[in-house]
Formats: C-alpha cells, sequence, structure tokens
C-alpha cells in the first residue's frame, strides 16, 4: 500500500470510531422510528386458564366460570375498558367491518390500565336465575355476572338446526383515546355461545 | 273500627303527601351520583395522562397502573351500580375512585418531573462524554498519523538502490 492508501484508512477508521463515541448523544437527539406493528389482545379462556372447557350447556343455578384477558402492544401504557354483553342469536353483534360496537346495552364492566407489552386478566363468572321456556321460545328473565344480578328480559327462538335456545356473552375492548379525551370502540370483541335448553 | 279507618285514610294521606318528597329526593341522589361518576371519570382519565406523561419522561409508572386499575375497578362497580340504580353505592365507589386517582395524578407529576430531570442530567453527562470521547479520538488519530507517517517516510528513504547481479 502507498501513503495515499494509509491515509484512507485511517481516516475510515477514525470517523467510524467518531460514530461510535457520538452514538449514545445521537440516540438521544435523533427519533428513532419505533418497528413493529400497534395492537391489543382480548381473549376468553375456560375454567382451568385453557383454550377448552367453556361452559356450553348450562343450567339454571349453576355458576360457570371463565378468564377474560387483554394483552397491551400498543407502544405505551394503556386504558381498556371491557364491557360485558348479552344477546340471543337475532341481537346484533359489533360490526368488524365499519368498526361499530354492538348498539345493546352493556350489563357489567372492566377496566384495566395495562402497561405495554403486559397482560391483565380477571374471573369472569355467571349464573342464569331464572329462565322460563315455552313451546318454541326461551325467555332468560334474570342473570348473575360477577355476583351482581341483572334483568334482561331475552327471549330466543327454537334453533331447529343446532336443536337449542342459544345465547351469546360477549365482550367488547375499548380503549381510551387521549386526543379525544374519550373511549373508542376498538374493534376487537369476543364471546362464548350458551345453550339453556337443558335449563 | 272508626279508628281503623281513621289510620287508613291518614296513612293513605301521608303516602300521598310523601311521594313527592320521596320522588325528589331519588331524583335528588340520581343527580349526585351521576355527578359524582362524571368526576371520577374526569379524574381518572387526567391521572391516566399524567401517567402517560411521566412514562413518556422514562419514570417507572407500574406501580401508579397498579393503583390506577384499582381505581378503575371501582369506577367500573359505580358505572354497574348506576344501570342498576343503587345510587348509594354509586356516589361512594365514584368518591373512592376519585380520591385515589387524585392521588395517581399527583405522584405521576413528581415522578414525571424527577424523571425529567434525570433525563436532563443523563444527557448532559452522556453529551460530555461523547465530545471527550469524539475529541480523543481526533487527537489520538491524528498523532498516530503523524508518528505514521514518519516512520513511513524513515522507512522509505532509508532504502538503498541496490545493484542486483545477473549471474545467468
Amino acid at each position: 500500500m502507498n501513503l495515499e492508501e494509509y491515509r484512507t484508512v485511517f481516516a475510515v477508521t477514525s470517523l467510524a470510531l467518531v460514530l461510535v463515541a457520538a452514538f449514545p448523544t445521537l440516540s438521544l437527539v435523533v427519533p428513532f422510528p419505533r418497528g413493529g406493528e400497534r395492537f391489543s389482545e382480548l381473549w376468553v379462556l375456560g375454567p382451568n386458564h385453557m383454550a377448552e372447557d367453556y361452559p356450553f350447556n348450562v343450567r339454571v343455578g349453576e355458576e360457570y366460570s371463565v378468564f377474560v384477558g387483554v394483552g397491551n402492544h400498543m407502544g405505551s401504557s394503556s386504558y381498556y375498558v371491557l364491557y360485558v354483553k348479552f344477546r340471543n342469536q337475532t341481537q346484533p353483534l359489533p360490526n368488524a367491518t365499519a368498526s361499530e360496537p354492538s348498539p345493546l346495552p352493556p350489563l357489567y364492566e372492566f377496566q384495566a390500565f395495562v402497561v405495554d407489552g403486559e397482560t391483565w386478566e380477571a374471573p369472569l363468572t355467571f349464573e342464569f336465575l331464572e329462565v322460563s321456556r315455552f313451546e318454541n321460545s326461551c325467555l332468560v328473565r334474570r342473570v348473575m355476572i360477577n355476583d351482581v344480578v341483572f334483568w334482561v328480559d331475552s327471549s330466543s327462538s327454537w334453533d331447529s338446526e343446532n336443536n337449542g335456545f342459544y345465547y351469546q356473552l360477549f365482550l367488547e375492548l375499548w380503549l381510551y383515546d387521549v386526543t379525544s379525551r374519550s373511549f373508542q370502540y376498538h374493534n376487537r370483541f369476543v364471546g362464548i355461545w350458551l345453550n339453556v335448553t337443558a335449563s | 273500627m272508626s279508628n281503623l279507618k281513621f289510620v287508613i285514610i291518614f296513612l293513605v294521606l301521608s303516602a300521598f303527601v310523601a311521594s313527592p318528597f320521596v320522588l325528589g329526593a331519588r331524583a335528588s341522589s340520581q343527580v349526585v351520583a351521576a355527578s359524582a361518576v362524571s368526576r371520577a371519570e374526569e379524574v381518572l382519565a387526567s391521572a391516566y395522562e399524567a401517567v402517560l406523561e411521566a412514562e413518556g419522561a422514562g419514570a417507572n409508572v407500574s406501580g401508579l397502573l397498579a393503583r390506577l386499575s384499582e381505581a378503575g375497578d371501582l369506577l367500573a362497580q359505580a358505572h354497574v351500580s348506576h344501570r342498576l340504580g343503587d345510587f348509594d353505592s354509586v356516589a361512594r365507589f365514584a368518591d373512592l375512585c376519585g380520591e385515589i386517582g387524585e392521588e395517581v395524578k399527583v405522584e405521576a407529576h413528581g415522578l414525571r418531573d424527577q424523571a425529567v430531570l434525570e433525563a436532563d442530567q443523563r444527557f448532559r453527562w452522556t453529551m460530555t462524554w461523547s465530545i471527550a470521547g469524539v475529541v480523543a479520538i481526533l487527537c489520538l488519530s491524528l498523532l498516530g498519523w503523524r508518528a505514521f507517517k514518519r516512520r513511513y517516510h524513515g522507512r522509505v528513504l532509508g532504502m538503498r538502490p541496490e545493484v542486483g547481479s545477473d549471474e545467468s
């Protein structure tokens, strides 16, 4: 190598070392973009904390339990509300395409503050307290959710395809938006189907 | 018999006269409960925003979020009680929620200020060390380059042409 080539090697090495020395300060000044998609998870697990053994054939006077959970991957701590709703087969679910919640009124609710990258979980117990059945219809009058009694007065017709009176207990996830200072439906919902024929 | 009639008439009249007061008291407690819930919602939201600011400044907010979750449970109970018409419980839960929210908000502001100070100090230290590092690297490179160049020239100038023999 001649002297010019040695000088280039020296200059490049020095520049690299200068960049290494300046990196800690640069990292505090220059905002590096955060990678990855921002989203939230919502789930319901069975009584054994597994995605199995969900309550299905329910009876009046028996208590059933599941676990509901939320995972936060939004890049910062988040404030969630979970609305527990109850519907028969004809009542509307949330509209995932339009990002709209179900118009049904919530019965129970959870509020959760979750650190980014962490999860939150809570038990959800429910019991059918009063159910009336006629020939081809069924009326659920009262249900108890986490020891609170709710009048629902929801009727269901006989489902001849699936042979049963079906209802759904479902949860909607809402997220607090700092900009609008209000909760927005986060376009996540999950539910379990319940057959009250045996009650 | 006439006494019994008198008592019944008295009771009916009492109920009739008292009903506006009872209904009024219920309406009043409903208004108080709704106002308490609204206040608690605002306090909890602003406490959460203060916690977010503290988190953005680099503070560890996991303890504050745990307390906010307690307040959130109380607010959820207040909402449920409100839907069920249990207005006394609504006010109780909402007031408790508001108290925790206010405490968290004050602590979050303190944590945020502390985190901002620490970040400022950290930035100064980092910048000082970076500048010192850059200056040291530049000086050493320059000195190293000069030394290398001197040695290189010495080696090149020290070379003597040799006469090769051609024995073939």
